[in-house]
């Protein structure tokens, strides 16, 4: 039994706490920019952190893309007229960075490459899971709806990405693990 | 996340232009050919002339997953 990985899982579950059935657009636009912040700042810690070039690469992807993100985010903002609102869920959002941000901030060399991956999994998961569930269904300007439409395969390649440095990681443990 | 077509047949002399038409940045990169596009930031583009006949497999840098073949006769 992988204790390490449960304990990791439980502490980043609340983080996408969707209680809102119907959040506004300058909720969502809150949302969106909060869920990328929130992924380059882990980002910025892994890049610090960690000595795994794997990793450190993933972390730097995870920068660049999701700076990408939030300038176009912010920019769709200004042209639409729309600003960001603060909610329960950007709110659950930064919650659940500050606890996963402690946690990491505690941890070293493997403990921390799998803690940040094993946690970048369950984020993009859940933020498939928000974008398809609420962000895309909720989203009431056309434009605001295909910006997050245009993220999703984004997400969806960090997680494909995330997935691939976890069995690294995982294969690294067990090849380091007597017989 | 992917380039579209991830398979493309050229003839030598060809011009071929790749635009970025996703919202992160890419790029078109294959070091054995000495190809390097630089990143391409939303709605840029970058033209390479395939010149030398043969396989070219390329990858974006930035995103290791996503995998092209142009092919050059």
């Amino acid at each position: 039994m992988n204790y390490p990985q449960l304990l990791a899982v439980a502490l980043v579950a609340p983080s996408l706490a969707l209680a809102q059935a119907k959040p506004s657009d300058p909720q969502i636009a809150h949302i969106v920019v909060t869920a990328n912040q929130i992924d380059i700042d882990a980002g910025k810690l892994a890049k610090s952190h960690s000595k795994n070039k794997e990793v450190q690469a993933f972390a730097q992807q995870m920068i660049t893309d999701h700076s990408a993100v939030n300038k176009q985010a912010g920019a769709l903002a200004k042209k639409l007229g729309v600003k960001p609102q603060d909610n329960d869920t950007s709110e659950a959002l930064k919650k659940g960075a500050a606890d996963n941000m402690a946690n990491l901030k505690k941890l070293k060399g493997a403990q921390f490459d799998k803690a940040y991956i094993d946690h970048e999994v369950t984020y993009h998961e859940q933020v498939l899971d928000a974008i398809d569930k609420v962000l895309v269904p909720g989203a009431q300007n056309a434009e605001l709806k295909g910006l997050i439409e245009k993220v999703r395969p984004a997400i969806q390649a960090h997680l494909d990405h995330a997935k691939h440095v976890q069995a690294d990681l995982g294969k690294r443990a067990d090849s380091g693990k007597k017989k | 996340m992917k380039f579209v077509p991830e398979r493309l047949e050229v003839a030598a002399g060809d011009r071929i232009t790749w635009t970025n038409r996703d919202i992160v940045p890419h790029t078109v990169t294959a070091r054995a050919a000495g190809i390097e596009s630089g990143e391409l930031a939303q709605g840029k583009s970058w033209t390479y002339v395939a010149r030398r006949k043969g396989e070219i497999a390329y990858i974006c840098r930035l995103h290791p997953v996503m995998h092209g073949r142009l092919i050059v006769k």
